[in-house]
Order: C-alpha cells, then sequence, then structure tokens
C-alpha cells in the first residue's frame, strides 16, 4: 500500500471541493483533494447553471439573497469565462400573486440586487418567445455559470499552486485513532495520477493534518466511516436540457415556490428545472418520467415552444440539504440553502476533520473561505484568502482574446465558442501544428483542445467531455465519441480506447434515455447504427434490442415491452406534441 | 415558423429610404429552434453538389442547423463559407428531418453580408449587379443590337474578368430584339378571353429579356387550351437577391409581386412561370423570408406551367397523334430547383406522347451554375467541376440538343456541351401547333 502526507486532505471534488482547494493552496497549504469520480461528478455536475443574482431568495431568505449578489458580482471578475452574463427575469402570469411579486420586487431592492419592473410587452421584446399572456416581469442580474469549466478552474489553479487533485479515488475508510482523525484510506480505480483505463487499482493510506469532508450529499455516508454522524437529507431534482436556447435569459416563475419554475440558458442549450424530493440514498433513487413531463408541462406556461422542441437529455442532482438536529422540517422546499461548517471537534469531540454540508453553488468561493479559514484557524496558520481578487485560470484579461482568435483559422462559430470555452488560455491551448479539424460538430471542439484535455486527464474522456463540452449538444456522441476517443490512440492501444469510449458513450446514453419518445426514438436508431454497424461495436450483443423496455410508443400507456415497430410514432397524437411528448407507457 | 420569425413588417418601414441597410432586423430572425429538428444525419452533405467538389466548403448541414444553434444572440460573424453556397436547395429537398436548411442559408447569407461585406467592394458591387440582373437587362434591351455587341468584345470580358470578378469563360447571354413584352403589347395582349380560365404569367426577367420565343410558347400553348393569359407588372423573381444575401433588393421585389400577384389571385387568376426558380421563389422562399399580407396566398396559388396544365387539363390526350420534327434527340436536365418542387419527372412524361421528340433524362446532377453562382471568377471553377457530370451523360445521350426549365441551367448546358438548349413548353407549342394538335 502507498503512503502519503499533507497538510489538509479535502474529500470531495465538487465546487465546495475544489473551492477551498484553491483557497488552501493560494493560501501557500500543502493540500491533497480526493475524488471518487471526476471533478464535478456529484452534485456539482448536475445542476442547472444558475448564477443566481440572489432574487430567488430576495423574499424567503434575505441573508442568502445579500450573500448571492455579492458573490455574483465577485464571480463576474474572477470567472469571467465561466459565466455569461445572461439577466434574468421573474415573469408573472394572471394566475400568479401580485402580491407576492410586490414582494420580490421590494426583496430585490432592500438586498441591493438591481431590478426593474418590465411590462409584458418589453419582457417579450427582450425574449420573443415569452407566453403573450405573461404580465409583467422584475429583470435581475442573473447570470448562467458553467460549473465543470469552473471547477476545473479551481482545481487547475490548486494544483498550478502545488495541490495534488486525485480523481477516481474513493475513500474506502476513515483513520481514526480515538479522538482524532487521522487521514484516509483511498482506492485508486487504477493507480495514482491521471487515469487510464485498465491500468490495475491501488490502495493509498494518506494522512493530513486536518480532513475536510465535502462529499456534499455523500457527507453523511463519510462521516459514518469514522463513527460520526452527519444527517444530510438529499433531495434529488430534475433537470430537462432542450437542444437549442429558447431563450437568452434566465426565466424565473414569480410565485412563492413550486417546481420546475427556472428555464437557465447554459452554452448552446437551455436547461429547465427542477423538482425537489426527498430521497434516501443519494447514490440509488428512481428517475422517473413524470418529473420530465412535469418540468416541460409547466415551463411551456412561460415559454409554450418548449413543448414542440428537441430535447437532448435529462438528469437528476442530489441537493446536499441538512438541518441542525432537531429542526425537522417535513417539506424539503422549506430546508435552508444555507450551509453548515460541523466542526466535529466541537460537535462530537473528534479532532481533525470537519464537514461542510448545504449551501449553494453561487456562494462556493465564500463557503470555501469560511471553511479554509477555519482550517487555518485548526492549524494555527495566518494567511489571507485571495479568492475573491484573483482571476481563475482562462479568466485573466479577458478582453483581448476574441481579437487573437484570427489566428486560428477557424470558422466564426467555432472561434467564438472556443474563446467563451478557455477564456485567456484560448491561444495558448490553439497554438498547434498541423491541420486542427472540428472533432465535435455540435458543440464547435477541436482537435487542439481536445488533446489539451486529455493532457490533463488521461485517458477518461468524462473528464475531456466537462473541460471541452464535446459530445454535449445536439448528437449526444452519436457521432464524436469515436472521434473523440481516436485521439487516445496511439499513445494507448486498441483495448484501453475502446474502454474509454464504451464509458464516455454508457455516460452520454444514460441521459439520452429520458428524450426518447415519438420523433426522437426512431431517429436514435441511427446512433446505434452507427456504433453496432459501422464500428462493429455490437458483436458481443446478447439479444435482439427491446425498445418496449424504455418506450412502449404513446398509445400503449402501462404496457411494457411492445416493440416500437407495433405502437410507434404513426399512432401519435397531433404533430408536434409527439416529437418529444408522445408515449408515456412503459418507463 | 410562427410571424414572430420572419422579418417584420413594421420594423422595415425605413426600408424604402434607407436601402443601404438591408438587414437591420436580422435579430427577430431567431432561427435557433428551426435547428431542433436536425438529428445530424448528414443527409444534406451527403447531396449538397458544392461540398462534392470542394473540400473547403463546410456544407449545408453545418451552414444551417449547426451554425444557427452555435449562434450566440448577440453574434453578428456568419461564417464567410455561407457565399461558397449556390442556393441549388438540394439538400431542402434530401432533409428528411425538416429542417428549413435553405431558409437558414438565405439569412445567415444576408447577415454574413449586412455584417461582413463592405458596401464598397468589389464583392458587393459585382453581386448587387448580378443580383439585379432584371435592371442591367432593362437597359440593355434598350440597344439590344450594341449591347450584344459591347458584350461579346474581347475588352468587355477583361473588364468583366479583372474589375468586376465576372468570369469571361463565358459569353454573356444575347439580348432579344424585341423584348416579350413588346412583343405581347405589340400583339395586342391576350388573343382568348375567357372569365373562367384566367391565368396570371409571372416570366421573370429572362424570358423576357433574353428568351422570349420561352414566354411565347406559353402564351400559344396555353390559349390553345382556352386559357385567358393576364400579364401584370412584375419585377425580378428574387432567386439571385437571395443567393446574393441582397435580401433588401429581394425584399422590395417580392413586395411588388406579391401585391400585384394578390389581386390577381383574389380575382380568380392563377400564378404561373416557365422557369422553376420564379415558381420556387413565390411559393417557397416569400413565405418563408418575407411576412407581407397574402404573401401565402399568392404561394398557395401559384404553380409551374406544365405542372398547372398536368392538373387541370388532359394533357396526354391533347398530344395523342401530335408530332414535331424540330426536336429530334434532346438531353432533358431536371433544374434542382424543379426537383425541389417535385416536378423533375414531368417534361418528360408529357413529352413521350408527343411523335418524333426522343428525351433522355441525364440523371439527378445539378449544373453547377446556379444562377449567378457560376458567373463569379472564384467560382467558375467549382461550378463546371459540379456540371462536369452532367455535360458527360449530355455526351452519352443519344442527343444533339438540350432541354430544361431553368434558363441558367441552359446557359451551363450549352457552355458545357455546345447544344442549342430547349424549353420543354417550346416543344409542346411546336407538337400543339401540327395539324394533329387539338
Amino acid at each position: 500500500m502507498e503512503r502519503s502526507t499533507t497538510d489538509v486532505l479535502v474529500l470531495g471534488g465538487g465546487s465546495t471541493g475544489c473551492g477551498i482547494a484553491r483557497d488552501l493552496a493560494l493560501r501557500g497549504l500543502e493540500v491533497t483533494l480526493v475524488e471518487r469520480g471526476n471533478l464535478t461528478h456529484g452534485t456539482t455536475g448536475r445542476m442547472h447553471g444558475l448564477l443566481h443574482s440572489g432574487g430567488r431568495y430576495a423574499v424567503s431568505d434575505r441573508a442568502s439573497a445579500r450573500e448571492c449578489i455579492a458573490e455574483n458580482r465577485i464571480l463576474r471578475e474572477i470567472a469571467g469565462h465561466c459565466v455569461e452574463q445572461t439577466g434574468g427575469l421573474f415573469v408573472k402570469r394572471p394566475e400568479d400573486p401580485d402580491d407576492y411579486f410586490e414582494q420580490k420586487l421590494r426583496g430585490c431592492r432592500d438586498c441591493g440586487i438591481p431590478a426593474e419592473v418590465l411590462s409584458g410587452t418589453e419582457a417579450r421584446a427582450l425574449e420573443p418567445y415569452l407566453a403573450p399572456d405573461v404580465e409583467r416581469a422584475i429583470r435581475v442580474p442573473d447570470g448562467a455559470v458553467d460549473p465543470f469549466r469552473l471547477c476545473v478552474a479551481n482545481a487547475m489553479d490548486a494544483e498550478a499552486h502545488g495541490a495534488r487533485i486525485e480523481t477516481h479515488a474513493e475513500v474506502v475508510d476513515l483513520l481514526r485513532e480515538g479522538e482524532e482523525v487521522t487521514g484516509v484510506r483511498v482506492r485508486h480505480d487504477s493507480g495514482p495520477g491521471k487515469r487510464t483505463h485498465l491500468r490495475p487499482g491501488t490502495t493509498e493510506e494518506i494522512t493530513a493534518d486536518y480532513v475536510v469532508n465535502a462529499t456534499g450529499a455523500w457527507a453523511g455516508n463519510v462521516a459514518a466511516l469514522a463513527d460520526l454522524e452527519v444527517a444530510v437529507r438529499p433531495s434529488k431534482g430534475v433537470m430537462t436540457i432542450m437542444n437549442v436556447r429558447q431563450v437568452d435569459t434566465v426565466i424565473n416563475r414569480c410565485r412563492p415556490k413550486g417546481d420546475a419554475d427556472i428555464i437557465v440558458p447554459h452554452e448552446t442549450t437551455a436547461i429547465l428545472g427542477t423538482t425537489d424530493e426527498e430521497v434516501s440514498d443519494p447514490d440509488d433513487y428512481p428517475e422517473e418520467r413524470w418529473e420530465v413531463d412535469l418540468v416541460i408541462d409547466q415551463l411551456a406556461e412561460l415559454v409554450p415552444i418548449l413543448r414542440e422542441a428537441r430535447t437532448i437529455r435529462s438528469f437528476w442532482g442530489v441537493r446536499p440539504l441538512y438541518e441542525p438536529p432537531g429542526t425537522a422540517t417535513v417539506d424539503p422546499t422549506d430546508i435552508t440553502r444555507d450551509f453548515f461548517l460541523l466542526d466535529h471537534a466541537e460537535r462530537d469531540g473528534v479532532t481533525g476533520i470537519a464537514s461542510i454540508v448545504g449551501g449553494k453553488f453561487t456562494t462556493y468561493r465564500a463557503m470555501a473561505e469560511e471553511i479554509a479559514d477555519h482550517v487555518c484557524a485548526a492549524l494555527g496558520v495566518s494567511a489571507r484568502c485571495e479568492t475573491a481578487e484573483r482571476p481563475l485560470p482562462g479568466s485573466e484579461n479577458l478582453e483581448s482574446v476574441l481579437e487573437r482568435m484570427d489566428a486560428f483559422g477557424l470558422r466564426s462559430p467555432i472561434a467564438r465558442r472556443s474563446a467563451d470555452r478557455l477564456g485567456s488560455r484560448a491561444p495558448d491551448v490553439l497554438e498547434c501544428d498541423g491541420p486542427n479539424p472540428v472533432l465535435c460538430d455540435c458543440e464547435g471542439v477541436t482537435r487542439a483542445e481536445v488533446r489539451d484535455a486529455i493532457a490533463a486527464s488521461g485517458t477518461d474522456l468524462n473528464a475531456v467531455r466537462i473541460r471541452t463540452r464535446a459530445s454535449m449538444g445536439n448528437c449526444q456522441g452519436g457521432f464524436c465519441c469515436r472521434e473523440l476517443a481516436q485521439e487516445l490512440h496511439p499513445d494507448h492501444g486498441h483495448e484501453v480506447t475502446m474502454a474509454a469510449l464504451a464509458d464516455l458513450f454508457t455516460e452520454r446514453w444514460k441521459g439520452q434515455r429520458h428524450a426518447l419518445w415519438g420523433e426522437q426514438l426512431s431517429q436514435a436508431m441511427l446512433t446505434y447504427a452507427l456504433h453496432a454497424a459501422t464500428l462493429n461495436r455490437d458483436r458481443a450483443d446478447d439479444g435482439p434490442l427491446e425498445f418496449g423496455t424504455f418506450d412502449a410508443g404513446p398509445d400503449r400507456g402501462g404496457e411494457t415491452g411492445v416493440p416500437v415497430a407495433d405502437g410507434g410514432p404513426e399512432g401519435s397524437g397531433p404533430h408536434g406534441r409527439e416529437r418529444t411528448r408522445g408515449g408515456r407507457g412503459g418507463d | 415558423m410562427s410571424d414572430a420569425d420572419r422579418f417584420s413588417e413594421t420594423d422595415r418601414s425605413s426600408d424604402a429610404s434607407d436601402p443601404v441597410s438591408v438587414f437591420p432586423d436580422a435579430e427577430s430572425m431567431d432561427l435557433r429552434p428551426g435547428a431542433d429538428d436536425c438529428y445530424k444525419c448528414s443527409t444534406c452533405d451527403s447531396v449538397c453538389p458544392v461540398a462534392a467538389v470542394d473540400d473547403d466548403f463546410p456544407g449545408p448541414k453545418f451552414q444551417g442547423p449547426e451554425q444557427w444553434r452555435l449562434e450566440r444572440h448577440d453574434d453578428r460573424e456568419i461564417d464567410p463559407s455561407v457565399s461558397a453556397c449556390s442556393n441549388c436547395m438540394r439538400c431542402d429537398d434530401a432533409c428528411p428531418s425538416e429542417v428549413p436548411l435553405s431558409q437558414m442559408h438565405n439569412t445567415a447569407r444576408a447577415a454574413y453580408v449586412e455584417g461582413n461585406v463592405p458596401r464598397l467592394s468589389r464583392t458587393y458591387l459585382r453581386n448587387r449587379l448580378l443580383s439585379n440582373y432584371g435592371r442591367l437587362a432593362w437597359l440593355g434591351s434598350k440597344l439590344p443590337r450594341l449591347t450584344n455587341f459591347v458584350m461579346g468584345l474581347s475588352v468587355t470580358g477583361w473588364i468583366n474578368e479583372h474589375v468586376l470578378g465576372i468570369t469571361s469563360e463565358r459569353e454573356f447571354p444575347t439580348f432579344a430584339t424585341e423584348t416579350f413584352r413588346a412583343w405581347w403589347r405589340r400583339r395586342g395582349g391576350a388573343q382568348v378571353e375567357n372569365a373562367n380560365k384566367r391565368v396570371a404569367y409571372f416570366h421573370g426577367d429572362y424570358a423576357n429579356y433574353n428568351t422570349p420565343a420561352v414566354a411565347k410558347a406559353l402564351v400559344r400553348v396555353y390559349e390553345h387550351f382556352g386559357y385567358e393569359v393576364v400579364v401584370p407588372p412584375q419585377r425580378c423573381s428574387g432567386t439571385p437577391m437571395f443567393a446574393n444575401g441582397m435580401l433588401g433588393d429581394a425584399r422590395r421585389a417580392a413586395r411588388f409581386n406579391v401585391e400585384t400577384l394578390a389581386d390577381l389571385v383574389a380575382d380568380g387568376c392563377a400564378v404561373i412561370c416557365s422557369c422553376t426558380s420564379c415558381s420556387m421563389a413565390l411559393r417557397q422562399e416569400y413565405p418563408e423570408l418575407f411576412d407581407f399580407e397574402r404573401t401565402e396566398l399568392v404561394a398557395a396559388n401559384t404553380y409551374d406551367a406544365l405542372e398547372y396544365l398536368r392538373i387541370n387539363e388532359d394533357l396526354e390526350s391533347a398530344l395523342e397523334g401530335t408530332e414535331t420534327d424540330a426536336f429530334a434527340g434532346l438531353a432533358y436536365h431536371a433544374p434542382c430547383h424543379a426537383r425541389n418542387q417535385g416536378l423533375d419527372g414531368q417534361a418528360l412524361e408529357v413529352l413521350e406522347s408527343v411523335e418524333g421528340v426522343d428525351a433522355e433524362d441525364v440523371g439527378d446532377s445539378c449544373s453547377g451554375i446556379s444562377g449567378t453562382y457560376g458567373w463569379k471568377r472564384e467560382r467558375y471553377e467549382t461550378s463546371m467541376a459540379i456540371g462536369e457530370e452532367m455535360f458527360r451523360h449530355m455526351a452519352r445521350a443519344d442527343a444533339d440538343a438540350g432541354l430544361t426549365e431553368c434558363p441558367t441551367c441552359a446557359m451551363q448546358m450549352h457552355h458545357g456541351t455546345g447544344y442549342e438548349i430547349h424549353h420543354p413548353l417550346e416543344v409542346l407549342e411546336a407538337a400543339l401547333s401540327t395539324p394533329d394538335g387539338r
């Protein structure tokens, strides 16, 4: 077994963990971060990408609202290449309460959130696809943020300041000596360092002066390894990704609370969210069809063309909700979104460890700062936090990036998208010898960008995906998975390359299952044919494909296992609707 | 498409007074939702004649749904490669999923010209000149013999090539000594009056100035079947303007045509065209790009001339026993725009009934000229490379003349083979004027 030691060990490679790692590394501490999957694998990679203005909390939780607007302003500065300043609207339909609209407006103004009232006509001039009966709207500085890019940039900067970031390293035990936690035992999926498929795994004991449990919804499971109890109340929510942006502004519904009330324009797509339902196990919960139906139906009241729009996938995230023992809130939507730093020394008499639970993505930096302060105090280190002023890698001097793109001979939209994703790193990444073809057509990702991501993440194409957006577009990897895997060869052999390809393709398929009914289901056969026939990837297939197991067709509610040829698109409802909304049976 | 997606009539009120700002309304033309229909199958790329011969052209899938999906709301940058699209519209026809490809291309091209092509550049001036061919032709037709002489001079060719960027490889079409409209006036207009069978003839510029024989043939054929032909005032259909991104010019022409034709349609006339690109413009491009009142009405009542006769008359019986020896072996090329309207088979089916005519289809390739495209110096070679397949098939056919509905396909057929090229209406006219023609 390998052994190593570090000052601070951070468990969890989400926004909080990476934020803490960066903060501590900038303060000069030696940091190791371990994450069982990719960076963002848990909740960070499964959110709608809203950069809160605070407007959402302006009625119910003003402290959070103030914190949000402060962090919103900071992230625009330090993470410019991860943030799109879309602006946001709280729109009011005729049936939504007037007094709540007024409360929202007052709340925003009281919290220092710039807020402007638009008439329905003005709102539609800004967003032409808004429903004709939207009466009024409040305009606030909501934004869109790419959680992957932000998280990776934090990890990258932490590494640049000496941190060790280990992904695919699952914590299998917390090392506890009496009343002190001294480190962890991790299992590396393919040895330490960058991931290489098929390389044998190893186990390592990492000891540290202080352990930070930043595993979010999994914090209870991890704490339990040291016989500590953290009562996280994980709550799932569905998000549905639309193929194109129907809106360019964040659209919130202006009503007290409810499911399915937000649309976030995100890169090339729009993300619809969400639901809120408590689950017992953050690793095992049902992904249910009614949740997808609900968000589309409800949000189509705000933006009617959503009913006929193409969805490319749906995914579920698990909120790491927490409330102090004895609060016992019944409805998960009422549980506070505030975060809690659980100092186990104070709470349980066990030193050397703290757990972080609750919290919001928008305020990840402020949370990380508070935790880093706590760690420094525990270790007797005095060093100032710099994360509010220092731009993340890629966000330095963004103004001149677009002007410099001409040198790389890319087609206009590819150049624009590459510059958006890479920020100030664009010239370094795109400067390459030889041709630089586009590998992912849907998102406009070139070979140079893919190679840069591979250099940072080994054979893990899902890690390449979160760095580049390759395979996150319309075809969901149907066309480009192979192109991406091809880049691993000949540095890696055939088997490693194929294993990496299968990993990415499987992950892409997982979310697509929830987008396939009606016409889109038949279109998915193209991807199947490409992979099964053209790439000969069906040779190990052990039976005929059972379409009915995931969609029985529109008129076969409740029946399962009906081949699509019998109950397929011909039997669908009125045109348009069936494209995405046909079958409801047999999930 | 909702009305909000199109150019809004009210927003364009400054149009007439501000001819330079041809695309002020690009913002309201949000075609991103149109990208939803695409599932990336790439059939469009596989039928694109430009992509087949030009490795630098990224193809219709990129030009259309991919570029629109990647577009950001505030983007003004359209990739220059959209100018390499010839607007043959084959991709529209090929798409199994109803992606509005040519609408996306036309709109992107207009935005590109508006945002990226300087008004004083040679390319802009040349393209504006080419797209407004009708205006030049009007001038040229005033002194047709002199114009033909000047256009035939080698010095003119040199100037075109080097100053304007118009290829000197091609011979300019000659102007008729009498335009169709002059003939129509001289003739005293319609010879048949029939309140129950009236058609409005949209002849377009080419049949008027260059090939009045085609237009006259149409009139005679229609009068043969007892139709009253109306020849309303009209302007260019807009086809060359769409293809050059001159959407402001196209808009003005289209508005004029829609207003004039809609009155006639309301009065019971169908609109008929002898050029398949004109009918394509009236039927598909107008409704996709403009939202004048009654655009849809005109579109729904526009037909290709032969198509209209096939629907309303028993052409087969009428042609039974007819004969002509004026056209022996004909190599028929179906224009892409005819193909897109589902008209690619009709000419040969109709002419089968005519004794003495042996027409052979030379396959489904594109002629490559695509209107003004093949006239541009920088596109000439691409145009000829695309046309190569058609030339080869024409040479192999048992024919010594060509047949097609499209005037610029005819130019290309003639340019590539030296054959004389005819229009199906001319053959029909000859057949029907034989003693047996009933």
